[in-house]
């Protein structure tokens, strides 16, 4: 590729500060060093997580970014000592990384390779930025940076997936989709016959009522403070519609009457540590299982011990609990083979330019997911 | 039996209002109902949860009571339609009954019958009904047991018949504080073999969660308390390590997290402490981490960054060791005669019934593991 070896400059939406719009930049990318791939992506969504960083984690010390990280997109070139990779793949960049040799990506239990982003202060754990923008670093956000032409990704944050992927669609399992479909399957486990309940019906709760309607939950209780929200949970399988608003009882409790004492399996697909609570004291005593799907670190989430000690478990999970390399190639195939969907997330298309407006959508609440175009293919 | 179908005059330690001590009476004991047991009691154990209920929770419709439910006895009499028992059987009663009919005994997954006191009244701690009565007043049976009395009744399904070589005054700890500690490790948190696991508290609870991940093959135990003079006893359950947190300027959670390469397996809260349940979380490694809340408390919420759970840490927590009770308690008896499960090396005081405000006392300024309440013959 002509550009191999030198650094590429092309078009970004740079957040400069907090809690400010994008703006669209001429950033500079460096070529991949020794394990990295140079990415161009094709296109993205955005996730509330991006909206999360710009409004609410607002760490000083964490922009200039580069946010979006559900991105689907074509290897420009490689760094030395990569195989995995050849120009021409199509890829997706992983938030979470998959080295395949730490004991977290060893273990069958976890998904949490430790070469990744800990979620604490630092941006990007996978070390220094490969973006600059007039003569600034500008980090890049959960390692991936999709609301980019070009990116640079550590190879074992990279999931080279089947050619015939169409990267418009697939980006959304770079995030949203992957994230609430493996929390009902991999880290609820929800089980055949089984009655669950999703509260949030955003893009992410939406794929974690598709995954429990693939666990084969014969009720699925949908929880949404908007009624527009359900038409489309109906699509992805939800039996059942509560909106909170209606009732003057806590939630927990009108789940509670509604299943016979509570529903087996919750996964709270906000964020907000009020509904964590209500969506464990949802769960029935004895086995229920309550997953925090949703991501903040504003404040704690709290209980009642007696919560737990009647025999409810609480958990969380990160990327739905797939280790990143295997299973977000698993999660494409099964795209390709119509067993998850895909496109029925998708409420607006618009290009990289736009991706103001796409977050004021989201912040109204106004779509599910808008895929924007990134770069042609 | 002499005494079938009358009522009983017998001594019991009587809790008439809380924070004050018991006051030895005598009482009244119906005789049972269908489907329930009289029960003389032989020996009972002094659980912290006796002292909860008295001298923290307070509530005031939980008394006047009878405490005590780690007990063991012998059946005086049975209620019509009881073909389980008969007079004579050595059992021990059960402060959580196994109908085995309802949804919660049939699922393999929980102990949790939905029968009883710990359904609806975990606040007062009693089922309403009660067969005592003194000095004209109900008095409640404080977890449907009431091992501080000369004879009790419970319900049949929440009663277990055990071995008769079963020695009744050490046996009689598997009421309660043995199970809940060692099922904790075993059931509930299900400690694997190599794993490193850390009991936050080592009461009799703490110390049988050291001795359950002992025998679920743990490699690395570390034991933590406050009070150092209970790390020689831990010792004898099979802790490896031990951590007194007042030793640290840094939180527990990262102590122990230095101590084991990013957390341990498995830990266990076995105070009833909600800083501590916290601080047992934080303990655990990313990824796999599992924290069990065993000690008992309503008084106060736990509290986690939901970080801490993303990151892949499990928070459980059960009762009475995960053990469905009627089958559960006699496998701890037949584990203690086969020398499989230790009792004796708990009990640090033999003392008689009437004695009870001086065991609670030792309780209190944390000098006993548990003391044995000599309470009728045999």
């Amino acid at each position: 590729m002509a550009t191999a070896g030198k650094v590429i400059k092309c078009k970004a939406a740079v957040a400069w500060e907090p809690n400010k719009p994008l703006v669209m930049e001429d950033i500079e990318v460096s070529p991949p060093e020794a394990n990295m791939v140079r990415i161009k992506i094709v296109a993205t969504g955005v996730c509330h997580t991006d909206l999360y960083h710009l409004y609410e984690g607002m760490g000083e010390d964490d922009f200039p970014a580069v946010l979006g990280h559900e991105g689907a997109g074509i290897v420009e070139s490689v760094g030395p000592g990569v195989t995995e990779f050849q120009p021409g793949d199509k890829v997706i960049p992983l938030i979470i990384p998959q080295c395949k040799e730490c004991r977290f990506c060893k273990s069958p239990k976890t998904n949490q390779c430790e070469k990744g982003w800990d979620g604490g202060d630092d941006v990007n754990a996978l070390a220094v930025s490969r973006l600059t923008c007039k003569g600034k670093k500008v980090l890049q956000f959960m390692g991936t940076s999709t609301f980019s032409e070009y990116t640079v990704v550590n190879q074992m944050a990279v999931a080279k997936i089947d050619p015939a992927a169409p990267l418009d669609k697939v980006c959304l399992l770079g995030c949203g989709i992957t994230t609430g479909y493996g929390a009902a399957v991999n880290t609820a486990k929800v089980e055949p016959g089984s009655t669950c309940a999703a509260f949030g019906l955003g893009a992410v709760g939406l794929a974690a009522v598709m995954g429990c309607k693939a666990a084969g939950a014969k009720r699925i209780i949908a929880v949404d403070i908007n009624p527009e929200k359900f038409e489309k949970a109906k699509v992805f399988g939800a039996t059942d519609f509560v909106n909170p608003k209606d009732h003057s009882k806590p939630i927990s409790q009108v789940l509670s009457e509604m299943t016979d004492g509570g529903v087996d399996f919750s996964l709270e697909c906000v964020g907000n540590v009020g509904v964590m609570c209500s969506a464990l004291e949802s769960c029935v005593k004895g086995w229920g299982v309550s997953v925090i799907v949703g991501w903040t670190d504003l404040h704690d989430v709290a209980a009642r011990p007696l919560q737990l000690i009647a025999g409810r478990t609480w958990k969380g999970s990160l990327f739905g609990g797939f280790k990143s390399k295997d299973g977000v190639p698993q999660m494409v195939k099964a795209y390709l083979d119509k067993k998850v969907k895909v496109d029925e997330f998708i409420t607006h298309n618009m290009t990289l330019d736009q991706v103001n407006d796409a977050i004021e959508l989201m912040k109204q609440g106004k779509c599910i997911r808008t895929v924007l175009s990134v770069s042609q293919q």
